[in-house]
């Protein structure tokens, strides 16, 4: 049991995740307070919930970058909803949704079907997205929510902020789509090789459009997370969100090759990305040496996770051939 | 082949050049005739000749560059300009990078003067790296001015807006803190980005400043950079009362940065351990004034700035020079040190404002 | 006639990108003649272009092995910065010549030792380069922000301005030193050993490595020459804008990208020519300064150069599958003649 345990792919990125907490906690007992480790998670609901989306393209060897300006047109949206119209809250989530959804399959139709490789076909979009967002709004700040938005924002359940419940209950969902359905399996098949997928009978472009539909809908349940979090809408403040969530993806152990990554790799990357912004204020780092820490660890955790693959694979061979 | 035609590329961007340097006279000479996109009225008067000199009310094309578009103080700032620019009868073009970049700033001031302009306001991203760009506009006969942040060299300069001189600026951001916190105990400072220069300039002022007047304010660490975002301001304000637990105060220097703060310490509920103040949009700033998660805001008058800096061009373009006695319609309380011109003083928020 | 033909098939890619081009370039000569079509504008585009240009060939090169260099904004950023600190030394300021050369050499090392950081551990460790890169774009950021404390370094000596403004002959400096790392990059990836080697290892690494390819040297030296490149481009940088600083030209990695796939290089690695990559270079440098001197709104013109992206990315695939199904029916009608 133990032996299989270590023997995973996310044992390595979990034992940093455990060094670098246990490192900070020791630097300030104040980290492992479970109002910090509340704090921490509602602040990186966000890049969790989007992240999840991220999982399956890059499962299935895409990549979706337009994220950081569909978020912008979701939240725009939702804001508008909700301050002109005064739309229940219901309504916008499904709005918000709709026009993630929407850019989604524009995406995948995109990529599907015209068979344009997606960093390609979503950077267009995301510049196409983001410019048509700036051009409507001028990058005017939305205020001034309703009330009862608002209180949505710092409503909690049992203690827990309602965005750290909706984070878990889509951690649960992603898992079980891509463990149980027949399209979350042929996810990983794509990734694996396209063709062969093809051959064992799956429908390549359908499940590859639905991805990237699946990612928008993710996106737009972020923007009405992010909303509830900030309490107004800043449409320029998502440049560059795209990174950060690939990151928390493939530290998690998703190849950008496709074929590989999982849910608890990508919440151990999204809490190790959250742990690090957090832990090196609270650790008392100066600020013109946060960057520098961060860019090691990321190199160095990713560094140490191939090393052990590879002595593992070396392991294998060996035994095959005493055998 | 692939070489061929690199070299053939080469040689048409060569000879269109060639050719085109024999009918115009160099440089971006500002023919005021209407492109074909935009819809300029037919006051297409003057088809050559400096643009400084000649053509009447109406003909001029002010260009205005901030420092990036789409963020609300720039925006603001821009409302101000075209105002101003239908006020007084300019055609105001007020266009900038889309992120807070000097390159893309240059390329923008550098297409700008081809579009003939007859003066360009920019506020720099760097106050060192549009100078060559704006050396190009001066030998253009472009009037050249800056606003928001001063450039790098004083004799390019026609004229420059300062909303408020930085040193004073500065002091007045902690004697607000302290009104705020009392004269001793923690604090910290929240910045939009490590690398801005105006921010920077700023919170060093502001260090000193403190350490002279106020020996018992400690600032606790380096300043917190926070992507100009307040997300992020907000998380890291979350970090920090955590980190410090003395902490008593925190001064915001980007317009993001005290609203994240005050969203954080409202929040918490530590409205009354934790003082909070900065920069911010009048605006933006209200609702956390008034529930006192935000104590003190300050800022110029945004709108103004963006206005006396296109009604500045215009009195230079019309042929004026600058001077103490000087008259700027709408203006009464602007003063001049040589080609520095000062907006006034800053406004403060406070909750009496909302009142 | 034939050797047009083949000609016209072997740079089909190229021959596109080169039309829309010339017509792009047509177009807005006619809208804005007296402002798109001045010297001044030409001039200035010239000097524009080199920066994205040297960034999208550093970029290109990665690409080309099936890997990708998002650190390379912060390699030329960093590169300038340590120019800029001899530069602005008392030294370079006595001994000019001297101090530009040992400038440029410092920009170089800096080049050698980030490409060795990156390409030992994408090629010697295993790592996919997307994440390594990701990785030291931070850790170069962090690094410049904390040598400069995120200010600016400036007060370098007049000479060197004429790297990023002079003019020989009428050609912009940077231009020519652009033409001249085109040729070195043409030289190095599509005519030399090495360049067939990187070729090899984009295609496919196992087969490469088992046709005798040492192909974790080939990588190592396809990110130096990206660093090279970036070094090159940050260098006209700091000269253009007289100054050094952390964010000079971060805005330019999501457009190196678009331009080297708008080029014609796969993303997977393994093809794409230095050609298509300049043209696509010239492309954007087109559109938007044509769009910015036309007045456009500045959201407009992302827009723009999204809808071109796909635009050519599906007229590309369109016109693939429509010349496939011609060889099937031509093949279908000589076998029916038989």
């Amino acid at each position: 049991m133990v032996k299989s345990l270590v023997k995973k792919r996310e044992f390595t990125i979990f034992m940093i995740v455990v060094v670098i907490a246990v490192v900070i906690a020791i630097s300030n007992s104040v980290f492992l307070r479970p109002d910090n480790i509340i704090d921490v998670l509602k602040s990186n609901s966000v890049i969790g919930i989007m992240a999840l989306g991220m999982l399956p393209v890059l499962i299935s060897g895409g990549i979706d970058v337009s994220v950081s300006s569909t978020i912008a047109l979701c939240a725009v949206i939702s804001g508008k909803l909700l301050t002109i119209s005064g739309a229940n809250l219901f309504v916008v989530l499904i709005v918000s949704i709709a026009v993630g959804a929407a850019v989604g399959l524009a995406n995948g139709l995109i990529i599907s079907k015209l068979k344009i490789s997606p960093i390609v076909a979503t950077l267009g979009t995301m510049s196409i997205v983001l410019g048509a967002v700036l051009y409507w709004t001028n990058g005017e700040w939305i205020t001034n929510l309703p009330e009862d938005f608002k209180s949505f924002g710092t409503a909690t359940v049992a203690g827990i902020p309602i965005q750290v419940i909706i984070f878990i209950a889509l951690i649960a969902v992603t898992a079980l789509i891509l463990k149980y359905t027949l399209v979350g399996r042929g996810v990983y098949a794509i990734g694996g090789s396209t063709s062969s997928a093809v051959r064992v009978g799956y429908n390549v472009d359908k499940i590859q459009t639905l991805i990237y539909v699946f990612t928008g809908m993710t996106v737009g349940l972020a923007a009405v997370v992010h909303t509830s979090i900030v309490q107004q809408v800043d449409p320029n403040t998502f440049t560059g969100l795209e990174m950060d969530v690939i990151a928390c993806v493939v530290i998690g152990g998703a190849s950008t090759m496709g074929g590989s990554g999982s849910v608890t790799g990508t919440v151990l990357g999204v809490l190790l990305m959250a742990i690090m912004k957090n832990g090196l204020i609270l650790a008392r780092i100066p600020t013109y040496w946060q960057d520098i820490v961060v860019g090691l660890i990321i190199v160095f955790a990713v560094s140490i996770d191939v090393l052990n693959r590879n002595r593992e694979q070396e392991k294998l061979v060996r035994v095959d051939v005493e055998e | 082949m692939k070489k061929l035609l690199a070299i053939l590329l080469a040689a048409v961007m060569v000879f269109s050049l060639a050719a085109c340097a024999g009918g115009t006279d160099a440089g971006g000479s500002a023919a005021a005739s209407a492109s074909a996109e935009a819809s300029a009225p037919a006051a297409d008067a003057s088809d050559t000749g400096e643009p400084a000199s000649g053509a009447g009310d109406g003909d001029y094309k002010i260009a205005v560059v901030p420092k990036l578009i789409g963020i609300p103080y720039f925006t603001q700032t821009g409302d101000g300009a075209k105002a101003a620019g239908d006020e007084i009868g300019v055609e105001v073009t007020y266009t900038g990078p889309s992120k807070a970049d000097a390159a893309e700033q240059v390329k923008m001031i550098e297409d700008l003067i081809a579009q003939g302009v007859d003066a360009i306001a920019v506020a720099p991203n760097d106050p060192a790296a549009v100078v060559p760009a704006l050396e190009k506009a001066k030998n253009a006969g472009i009037v050249c001015l800056d606003w928001d942040a001063p450039v790098d060299n004083e004799k390019l300069i026609d004229a420059s807006i300062h909303q408020i001189e930085d040193k004073e600026f500065a002091e007045h951001s902690i004697d607000m803190l302290v009104e705020a916190m009392g004269d001793s105990g923690d604090y910290a400072i929240l910045t939009g980005s490590l690398s801005a220069p105006n921010q920077n300039l700023w919170i060093d002022y502001a260090k000193t400043y403190a350490a002279e007047k106020y020996p018992n304010l400690n600032l606790v660490t380096d300043p917190i950079p926070t992507e100009e975002k307040q997300q992020e301001a907000y998380s890291k304000t979350l970090d920090l009362v955590k980190a410090y637990p003395d902490l008593k105060g925190i001064v915001g220097y980007a317009t993001v940065c005290p609203l994240g703060a005050a969203q954080a310490i409202r929040e918490k509920g530590l409205q009354d351990q934790i003082a909070v103040v900065g920069t911010a949009v009048k605006e933006d700033a209200q609702e956390f004034i008034e529930d006192g998660s935000l104590d003190i805001a300050f800022l110029w008058n945004t709108q103004d700035l963006g206005a006396l800096t296109v009604k500045v061009a215009k009195y230079l373009l019309d042929g004026n020079e600058l001077s103490n006695d000087m008259v700027i319609d709408g203006f009464p309380d602007i003063s001049v040190d040589g080609n520095v011109v000062y907006l006034g003083p800053p406004e403060d928020y406070t909750k009496d404002t909302y009142k | 006639m034939k050797a047009f033909k083949t000609l016209k098939e072997k740079y089909a890619n190229e021959l596109t990108l080169a039309c829309i081009f010339i017509a792009v370039f047509i177009i807005l000569g006619i809208l804005a003649p007296d402002k798109f079509l001045t010297a001044y504008n030409l001039g200035s585009m010239m000097s524009q272009m080199p920066e994205l240009g040297l960034l999208s060939l550093g970029m290109m090169a990665a690409i080309l092995t099936g890997g990708m260099n998002l650190s390379i904004c912060y390699i030329a950023s960093l590169s300038g910065i340590f120019a800029a600190y001899v530069l602005s030394s008392d030294f370079a300021a006595t001994n000019v010549g001297i101090g530009i050369a040992a400038a440029i050499g410092a920009a170089m090392l800096i080049a050698v030792i980030t490409g060795l950081i990156n390409g030992g551990v994408i090629a010697y460790i295993g790592v996919a380069a997307m994440l390594v890169t990701l990785g030291t774009m931070t850790l170069f950021q962090g690094i410049a922000t904390n040598i400069t404390q995120g200010g600016a370094i400036s007060g370098f000596p007049e000479e060197f301005m004429a790297l990023g403004g002079g003019n020989v002959f009428g050609i912009p400096v940077p231009m020519l030193i652009y033409i001249g790392a085109i040729i070195a990059a043409y030289l190095l990836l599509e005519r030399s050993a090495w360049g067939s080697r990187v070729y090899m290892t984009g295609c496919n690494e196992t087969a490469a490595r088992f046709s005798g390819v040492n192909t974790k040297a080939t990588v190592l030296k396809v990110y130096i020459f990206s660093s090279v490149m970036a070094a090159i481009g940050g260098l006209i940088m700091i000269s253009r804008y007289n100054s050094a600083r952390v964010d000079y030209g971060s805005s330019y990695l999501m457009m190196s990208i678009s331009a080297v796939v708008l080029g014609g290089t796969s993303i997977m690695g393994g093809h794409g020519s230095v050609i298509g990559t300049v043209i696509a270079v010239g492309i954007i440098q087109i559109v938007t300064t044509g769009l910015n001197v036309l007045g456009i709104n500045r959201y407009l013109i992302d827009i723009i150069i999204g809808a071109i992206l796909i635009g050519v990315l599906a007229i590309r695939f369109l016109s693939r599958r429509l010349s496939d199904r011609n060889l099937v029916k031509a093949r279908a009608a000589k076998v029916g003649a038989q």
